[in-house]
């Protein structure tokens, strides 16, 4: 049996409000609020965490390692397997833990949409895989968990092409907009979830359902080519933090070394440094210096 | 090709083994010494109740979901409650897709069980109309970062979810159908079980075994500890034999640690405050 009545998500046709903006106050063209981080899950090779709208996804790379079952290796090149879950409780009425068809087939576009922009002739007999795991799904999970699966891939070190968005655009009341919600997605009139592939902004993944005439899915990739751009950019400031923060980590630990070093090294190291450099550098020896016998006194 | 990464090196394998004779452990901690523990509850806004629950590095994630369901016929005015466990292949390159394993449905009966046996959850309250409608609970955890002792993991985040949780109350309409009333209610949690897990390589007994460890280890007890500082349930894991003396013992352990635990977690925060 279902949730209690009165429970169900509200499905009134209504998306926009009286002066003309989306219900959570968006533009037409605009996308959802958007942050990522990477390194996320420690074990792997290479993760990455994308919050977009109300999704929460994880995606894990784990590979290039041998492929099991053997049968399924090919010779001349890597195989690539994703595995894109819904948890239990990512939805308003509880998955079964069980995949499902509409899991399967999505693991099976997003597969598609990444395979263009790797280099798998050069892993030959091997696979990589690409855990994506849906903590929380608010509507375009397939797209995110594309953004999400670029970022893990780029994370682990693996040679790409270029990197990948994806996002989704559609038609509701009529009219166009960008990176649908989860009440746009269900009650509109049209979806278009795509990947783009930055660096030549050709198209990786294309689903479309709906009503929605050429000049409008024109407008509609216009949309997604710009909410993509949006997203890249975070993409890669999210790759670029996480070596800044090894970094800082890294200089602050040859810190820490470095005052642990033993007195002697410490004095000659300042000794070399004074005579290179000005007079007033031998201030800090010298206090060291009184220092050092006060456990005599005690 | 899975079972070749479970194996550990000798080398690491000799020197836990070395430093437990000292009574010492490989992450530096002492015997007795619990991980951090690190708790975000509630992150999941489509679940009635999350928790995202680190222990070190070894992260569970868990959420709460009900159904309305028919009570089981030998309990007609009690809900249900179902603990499952996903060991998701996202944790650790140890772990296959595919249905449960032995080990996560023992996972799963052994959290559970700390939850069952210590009238931890009040039944009767999650019951709409005798005989006809009750909630059915399902706690589900998913393991996501794997770095040892799962177990206590999966049990901090289980009952961490269920205390955040919050249920729509359901009553009968005019065709008795179970509807919404409008209001929502806590989960009804009278005790709240800490799981707490020991190691034993040789002879040396420890708490909180990390990953590492666990590959040496010949075996391990997990017990469910209550707020009255009862033992509620005990699980011994894998071939290594304890005796009586050592089980007491570890025992006593478990619960001055779990009692320790508790006032430093303070659980009881996480239960939302209904309008």
């Amino acid at each position: 049996m279902p949730i209690l009545k009165g429970t169900e998500e509200p499905h009134d046709p209504v998306c926009f409000r009286e002066d003309g903006l989306r219900l959570d106050g968006r533009k037409k063209d605009e996308g959802r609020p958007f942050s990522c981080e990477v390194g996320v899950i420690k074990n792997a090779q290479g993760s990455a965490l994308v919050r977009h709208g109300g999704n929460q996804i994880y995606a894990a790379i784990y590979g290039p390692r041998e492929v099991h079952p053997r049968h399924m290796a090919k010779q001349d090149r890597g195989i690539l397997r994703v595995y894109y879950r819904m948890c239990t409780f990512s939805v308003h009425e509880r998955k079964s833990p069980a995949p499902n068809r509409r899991e399967n087939e999505i693991s099976k576009v997003i597969r598609e949409a990444l395979e263009p922009v790797l280099f798998l002739e050069a892993y030959p007999d091997s696979q990589i895989e690409i855990y994506i795991e849906v903590v929380a799904a608010d509507g375009g999970t397939r797209c995110a968990s594309t953004t999400a699966a670029s970022l893990a891939l780029a994370d682990a070190g693996i040679p790409m092409k270029s990197m990948l968005v994806g996002i989704a655009a559609g038609k509701v009341q009529d009219q166009v907009i960008l990176d649908l919600g989860d009440k746009e997605d269900k009650v509109g009139q049209a979806d278009v979830p795509a990947v783009v592939v930055m660096k030549d902004k050709s198209i990786s993944l294309l689903q479309f359902d709906g009503e929605m005439s050429l000049d409008e899915m024109d407008l509609a990739f216009k949309y997604i080519l710009k909410g993509a751009d949006a997203i890249y950019q975070k993409q890669l400031a999210a790759l670029k933090d996480k070596y800044e923060k090894i970094q800082k980590e890294a200089e602050l630990e040859s810190k820490d070394i470095k005052k642990d070093l033993p007195v002697e090294s410490a004095v000659e190291a300042k000794e070399t440094k004074s005579k290179e450099s000005k007079p007033e550098d031998k201030t800090p020896p010298a206090a060291e210096a009184v220092a050092e016998p006060e456990p005599k006194e005690a | 090709m899975m079972n070749a990464s479970k194996i550990i090196s000798g080398l690491e394998r000799q020197y836990i083994t070395k430093l437990m004779k000292e009574g010492k452990r490989i992450d530096g901690r002492g015997l007795l010494e619990y991980r951090e523990i690190s708790i975000t509850p509630n992150f999941s806004p489509k679940a009635e109740g999350s928790a995202d629950v680190f222990i070190g590095k070894t992260r569970v994630m868990c959420g709460v979901k009900y159904d309305v369901g028919r009570p089981y016929s030998d309990n007609p005015d009690k809900g249900v409650c179902t603990v499952m466990a996903e060991f998701v292949p996202i944790a650790s390159p140890l772990f296959e897709s595919g249905r449960p394993g032995e080990d996560a449905i023992q996972l799963a009966r052994v959290v559970d069980r700390g939850i069952r046996h210590t009238d931890c959850l009040d039944y009767k309250k999650l019951c709409i109309e005798v005989g006809k409608f009750v909630y059915v609970i399902f706690v589900d955890n998913y393991m996501m970062d794997h770095y040892g002792n799962l177990t206590d993991t999966a049990a901090l985040a289980a009952i961490t979810a269920l205390l955040s949780a919050k249920l729509p109350c359901g009553k009968l309409n005019e065709d008795g159908e179970p509807v919404w009333d409008g209001t929502y209610m806590n989960m009804p949690i009278n005790e709240i079980p800490l799981s707490i897990t020991f190691g034993k390589i040789g002879d040396t007994i420890f708490v909180d075994p990390i990953f590492a460890e666990e590959m040496v280890m010949e075996g391990s007890i997990a017990f469910a500890v209550d707020e009255k500082k009862q033992i509620t349930s005990i699980q011994k894991y894998r071939s290594a034999t304890w005796s009586i003396k050592e089980i007491l013992e570890t025992g006593k352990k478990a619960v001055e640690i779990a009692d320790a635990l508790r006032a430093k977690l303070n659980l009881r925060q996480y239960i939302p405050k209904l309008e």
